[in-house]
């Protein structure tokens, strides 16, 4: 059975997602998932290997902005912000 | 939503132009009103329909070329680059079919109407070769992806039937005129079988792999019963393709079998999507979706009982109406109301810099007066077929084309949405 497992780690940026190496849909989920839950803070970031253009319209749906932040060579870096 | 070019310019070369998947869609659904209105308009013979020319090939033809073949082409065309992380080499290849199919089927409909060779062949000319382009586009890019064996494996079946059905198309048509094949009618069912099962149905059943956890946001299902579904599937149709050219009622009746083990596996594995989604409110286009999984053992189930001696009212007229306008058109109409506002949405935030929502770009009012009057017209024309009534038949034609016109209402206030989005 399929899996998903994504590692995640609070800083003091915010809440840290790293979903390099899921097949899709599997990062979608993950970043969904973890925005959704009750206790997570205003800013998450997503460390990925590729351009979500799946999650963007997911984002606005519920409220959230993206933008890109410098990262790892290799690495697409998003800070998720949720909208006041 | 803070979208910066730059952020987007990596993305750019998996995002095909808005133009591309939008033509494929809206010829979709163009042809979707086209062929209720030839099956309207052919109603008197689609009781007693076993193939030759008139309305309802033609009215078969629009929907399977015309709406199944557009649909898979603009959401495969959009969403394979995406999902195996693969760009298209170039663009030109899915205009070209486009503008290949967009008039070699209604020339082909024209032709399997009339009978007519000119726009027949026309017809099957273009039609083939575009269908060769897009299986082109759709090979490369199966070929370059890595993290979907299952979904790919589907996809190259997919190509393989491809082949088979314009091959076995031809065949039928150049038969029209010199009569060389031993058995027309056995040919005819093997086309159908291929092109049914082997191009649209795995298809289907392979995007389903991928495209269901998108649209309801749940993890990827479990990959050995995926595998198991996949391999009862290919020995179906293989045994259902080879049944067909021999007329063998017993191998029909081993791949029927076959085929509604492969069904049973299938559906539980959408089950299981369904029941891990995030996205707990079941949207109208998952409803649609789950109307065509509980249409689509029927064929095979039909199958097996004619196969078996069990008579079956409208017999093989009931099993293709149900294969393709129940289970084929309904997920496909199911696909369509979901991707296109969600595409629709992907090119405002690559244009705009602010996405609107998915939800302000769709329109539930129509896409309900659609499903309503769809499964109306498949509960109609199914008794109709059954009970040998033209009035019925007609009448679900009728609700079938009140369906389309308001799919087709949906589908232009998104194209202007989406206009009007990029102008801001």
């Amino acid at each position: 059975m399929t899996e998903t497992f994504a590692p995640q780690w609070l800083d003091d940026d915010g809440a840290h997602i790293d979903v390099r190496g899921l097949p899709p849909p599997e990062p979608l989920v993950a970043i969904l998932t973890l925005i959704e839950r009750a206790d997570v803070p205003d800013t998450v970031i997503v460390h990925h290997d590729r351009d979500p253009l799946l999650l963007y319209p997911e984002l606005a749906e519920r409220g959230w902005t993206a933008e890109m932040v410098p990262g790892e060579v290799g690495e697409v870096r998003l800070r998720l912000t949720r909208a006041p | 939503m803070t979208l910066a070019a730059t952020f987007l310019g990596g993305a750019r070369s998996r995002l095909l132009p808005a133009s591309v998947p939008f033509a494929f869609f809206a010829a979709a659904v163009v042809f979707h009103l086209l062929a209720w209105l030839a099956l309207f308009a052919g109603a008197d013979e689609v009781a007693t329909f076993s193939g030759g020319f008139g309305l309802p090939l033609a009215a078969i033809h629009l929907l399977t070329l015309g709406t199944f073949a557009m649909t898979a082409m603009g959401a495969a065309f959009q969403l394979l680059p995406v999902a195996t992380r693969q760009p298209l080499h170039s663009v030109w290849p899915t205009r070209l079919a486009f503008w290949l199919l967009v008039p070699g089927v209604p020339l082909l409909a024209f032709g399997m109407t009339t009978g007519a060779p000119a726009p027949l062949w026309a017809g099957a000319i273009g039609a083939t070769a575009g269908l060769a382009t897009a299986g082109a586009v759709i090979a490369d890019n199966l070929r370059r992806a890595r993290d979907m064996p299952v979904v790919a494996a589907h996809g190259w079946i997919a190509i393989a039937a491809l082949i088979g059905l314009t091959a076995a198309g031809i065949a039928l048509i150049a038969d029209f005129r010199g009569g060389f094949l031993a058995d027309h009618q056995a040919v005819a069912l093997a086309h159908v079988i291929v092109a049914a099962y082997g191009f649209m149905g795995f298809l289907v059943l392979g995007f389903s792999h991928i495209l269901l956890p998108m649209f309801a946001l749940s993890p990827l299902p479990p990959v050995r019963p995926a595998w198991w579904s996949y391999g009862l599937a290919v020995a179906a149709l293989l045994i259902a393709t080879a049944a067909a050219v021999t007329a063998d009622a017993h191998l029909l009746a081993a791949a029927a079998l076959l085929g509604l083990a492969a069904v049973a596996l299938h559906l539980w594995l959408m089950a299981w999507i369904v029941r891990k989604r995030l996205r707990k409110r079941l949207d109208l286009s998952l409803r649609v979706m789950h109307l065509a999984w509980i249409l689509l053992p029927a064929g095979p189930l039909i199958g097996l009982m004619l196969a078996t001696g069990i008579a079956v009212p409208g017999g093989a007229t009931l099993f293709g109406f149900l294969l393709l306008g129940g289970w084929l058109l309904t997920f496909l109409t199911g696909v369509l109301q979901r991707i296109m506002p969600f595409l629709a949405s992907m090119h405002t935030a690559k244009l705009a810099g602010k996405a609107p929502l998915v939800s302000e770009l769709t329109a539930v009012g129509p896409l309900r007066i659609h499903a309503v009057c769809h499964a109306a017209a498949l509960a109609v024309i199914s008794a109709g077929i059954g009970l040998d009534q033209t009035t019925a038949i007609r009448a679900g034609a009728a609700s079938g084309i009140a369906g389309a016109l308001a799919f087709g209402w949906f589908a232009v206030r998104i194209v202007l949405r989406l206009r009007r989005a990029q102008a801001l």
